[in-house]
């Protein structure tokens, strides 16, 4: 399979795309049960934790810019523990495409879609992430790009059609909580940014121009985290913490809310249209990196032939999860944080430690290397 | 033959998900399109829940606004109750008549009688229909004296839909401002907030309109009046607002820019002026030193001359200060009507006082919420208002009869 590359500001447009949809809503919702009127501050603390995670990360594969996560690790500490490492990313992928599932369902059957099973997206969902994932990362890129669009127009409209009910009462006073619990609350949404940061460790050899890595990287999630920032205080002032709080989808009662004069009203319609590409995307992402990560441990240059498998074990372990509400709240609430963030910070500070140890027979590896694969 | 067997599996794809949406589908011919909904007690059963549902008959609702019946074919709308045990039992009771399905997403307001208000209480209202995905957030919810029966069935207003017109009467009503502009969004906010209780608008049927057959019966076609608020303390109705009552609430719970103020003339008392309000400003500051709580309430509005009733010499500036003292009194006098319902009548924080409060005070709010409501009431509350009278629109001199 030909090595594929995308440029820096696909990359971003992908960071961007896999911590929005969530991260808007249901992850709101969670934080707004736990902090209330900080939850805009708890998003806040969770974009700057997130710099610092995708730094780490950017940091382990600029070692060996070609070779991802897996590769370094196989590197320094052997084929065994690599493949080790790989089943457990690949394990972190199972669970974070269960919550793209439980925001991508519940958005369609909730609220557009009850009549239908909830195996109709599920099925969908896959059926396009096969295909996305089977044409390639560079044509997820630029569908990336495609859903960055929608999100800024998404964006503009909410605010116009929300900021003339925007009370800073509701956002007043600042810290009630304290920071410790702003910290804790924000471990949702750093769940978010777990995925940009188990998706860059495999991804990054990919992006053409590392000397601009860094700076990409930290655009992205600053400019990711201010696409999401703006919702939780658009819903601390529209609709009030409470309110919020008491919904699986927080953003659609947003989007209910919002209207343009007389004219533009029930968002719902054009969130969903706008929004459905960032989800499609974050599908076929995790299903190619799922794929990616895999592929070593069965020895394959060629993820084609594991993208079906995986894609269904992904879809059914997320259906099972989906399946029962409760069972989905539950699991993004109080398990899917540890989990995720024991893996996507515990696996690269390990890695990013473990180079100082490794550090000549990286660079002996590096310097092995052809060198017009050194000069990418 | 593998690429034949490629472009079928992409076609068979293409088809399957492209009709995916044809599963929840619903045709419109058969909807039954809810303008307005009723909630009462039950008839047969105090205990129970009736439901009254306005719902439109396309075919009889077709041509221009401001026509009495549509096409002239026959009632534009369709009113049906049904009764239960739950909200959505009684709903489930309409479709024994109901040819179509219910379909809420089109629906203006709930309307809720105040016996159902204030005996059985709001909470099963905002649970059901916030969980309803086909019900906007700006679904206005107004509470009626009377029967909401009686109202959802009252054809009132220019609109072929009298569903429609109630909406319109909301998103007009910033030019009287006697009544609070709440929707479900606003409810379930007030009702789910740590200090703050709802309070909903008033509607009620008025004799008013004058039917096109009896011209001479002045008064004889019921309309629907939209002025007042439903205090709640809780899920509960505890009592009404006034006119002038609510139009101090507006100043703490949404503010206003527009309204018209009724005053008298300055030379002559007997006679009418009218103001009307181009812009206002409202600021409450909490206080709390040694600790007690007070509160200053700082109102600046500027109004327009629009109206005097009365041939005076007097010139514009001393008729414009005339007027500043009298509306200074008026809008000091609504606000303090608004205080004394609350603390000394229902004993209720719903001005948002509390939120205020805690606004600037929140270490201080955390000691004192859980007594909030036995201090409420004894909070002392100065009010100083600013009335500026700023022009007398279009006219350089009152109109004077020179004879005089």
């Amino acid at each position: 399979m030909k090595k594929e590359k995308i440029t820096n500001g696909m990359i971003l447009a992908i960071a961007v795309n896999l911590v929005y949809t969530k991260g808007i809503g249901v992850t709101q919702g969670i934080i707004a049960r736990q902090v209330g009127n900080d939850m805009w501050i708890a998003t806040a603390l969770s974009i700057l934790q997130g710099i610092i995670l995708v730094w780490v990360t950017i940091s382990i594969i600029r070692r060996i810019p070609q070779y991802n996560i897996i590769e370094q690790t196989e590197v320094m500490l052997g084929s065994l523990i690599a493949k080790l490492v790989a089943i457990v990313i690949f394990l972190f992928f199972v669970g974070a495409y269960a919550t793209v599932l439980i925001t991508y369902v519940y958005h369609i059957k909730d609220y557009f879609s009850p009549d239908s099973s909830i195996l109709l997206p599920v099925v969908v969902g896959l059926i396009v992430g096969i295909y996305g994932t089977y044409k390639g990362i560079e044509v997820v890129s630029r569908f990336a790009i495609m859903g960055l669009m929608s999100i800024l127009l998404f964006n503009v409209l909410i605010i116009l059609g929300s900021l003339k009910d925007f009370d800073i009462k509701e956002i007043l006073p600042i810290f009630t909580n304290g920071l410790g619990k702003n910290i804790e609350a924000s471990i949702h949404y750093n769940t978010d940014w777990a995925m940009v940061t188990m998706v860059a460790a495999i991804l990054y050899p990919l992006v053409n121009d590392q000397k601009t890595w860094f700076k990409s990287g930290v655009t992205g999630i600053v400019f990711g985290g201010l696409t999401v920032l703006i919702w939780p205080i658009l819903e601390t002032g529209v609709l009030s913490p409470e309110v919020t709080g008491q919904y699986i989808v927080s953003c659609m009662q947003l989007a209910r809310a919002a209207e343009i004069g007389d004219f533009i009203h029930r968002y719902e319609m054009i969130m969903v249209a706008l929004f459905s590409i960032s989800l499609y995307v974050q599908i076929m992402v995790i299903l190619y990196t799922a794929s990616l990560t895999v592929a070593p441990v069965f020895k394959l240059k060629d993820i084609r032939p594991l993208i079906i498998p995986i894609g269904i074990i992904l879809s059914a372990f997320g259906y099972w999860i989906i399946f029962n509400n409760v069972r989905a709240m539950t699991f993004l609430t109080y398990y899917w944080p540890p989990i995720a963030m024991s893996i996507a910070v515990g696996l690269p500070v390990l890695i990013f430690i473990l180079g100082f140890f490794f550090k000549e027979k990286l660079q002996q590896t590096k310097a092995n290397l052809p060198q017009e694969e050194q000069n990418i | 033959m593998h690429r034949k067997v490629v472009i079928f599996s992409m076609i068979l794809i293409f088809i399957s998900t492209s009709l995916l949406g044809c599963t929840s589908k619903t045709e419109i011919y058969d909807l039954a399109m809810v303008m307005l909904v009723g909630i009462d007690k039950g008839e047969k059963n105090p205990n129970n829940i009736m439901v009254t549902v306005q719902i439109a008959l396309p075919a009889n609702a077709r041509g221009s606004t401001g026509s009495p019946t549509g096409t002239g074919m026959g009632d534009p709308i369709w009113t049906s109750t049904g009764e239960g045990k739950s909200i959505f039992e009684a709903i489930r009771n309409i479709g024994r008549y109901s040819s179509r399905r219910l379909f809420w997403a089109h629906n203006h307001a709930i309307v809720i009688s105040e016996e159902y208000a204030r005996d059985i209480g709001i909470t099963d209202v905002i649970d059901f229909f916030t969980r309803n995905n086909q019900l906007r957030m700006r679904t206005w919810v107004v509470v009626t004296p009377k029967k909401a029966k009686n109202l959802v069935a009252t054809k009132t207003g220019l609109e072929v839909i009298p569903g429609q017109s109630l909406n319109k009467l909301f998103r007009y009503n910033e030019i009287i401002a006697e009544a609070p502009r709440t929707d479900m969004r606003i409810l379930t906010a007030a009702y789910m907030s740590e200090s703050s209780h709802p309070v909903l608008a008033k509607v009620d049927i008025k004799n008013r309109g004058v039917s096109a057959d009896r011209p001479g019966e002045f008064g004889s076609t019921p309309q629907v009046e939209l002025s007042g608020s439903a205090v709640f303390n809780r899920a509960k109705m505890v009592g009404w607002l006034d006119s002038k009552e609510s139009r101090g609430l507006l100043c703490f719970i949404e503010g206003f820019n527009s309204a018209v103020i009724a005053l008298k003339c300055p030379s002559d008392r007997s006679k009418p002026a009218s103001v009307e309000l181009k812009d206002s400003k409202f600021k409450v500051t909490p206080y709390y030193k040694n600790g007690k709580i007070t509160f200053t309430i700082e109102s600046t509005t500027y109004a327009e001359l629009v109206e005097l009733g009365c041939s005076t010499n007097y010139e514009n500036p001393r008729i414009l200060a005339d007027l500043e003292e009298q509306l200074s009194a008026e809008m000091k006098s609504n606000i303090e009507g608004v205080i004394k319902k609350a603390q000394k009548d229902y004993k209720i924080d719903f001005l948002k006082l509390g939120e205020t409060f805690n606004n600037r005070y929140p270490s201080e709010w955390k000691e004192l919420r859980d007594e909030w409501k036995e201090i409420f009431p004894t909070i002392d509350i100065t009010i100083k208002v600013d009335a500026n009278v700023i022009s007398p629109a279009l006219l350089e001199n009152p109109t004077r009869d020179v004879k005089d």
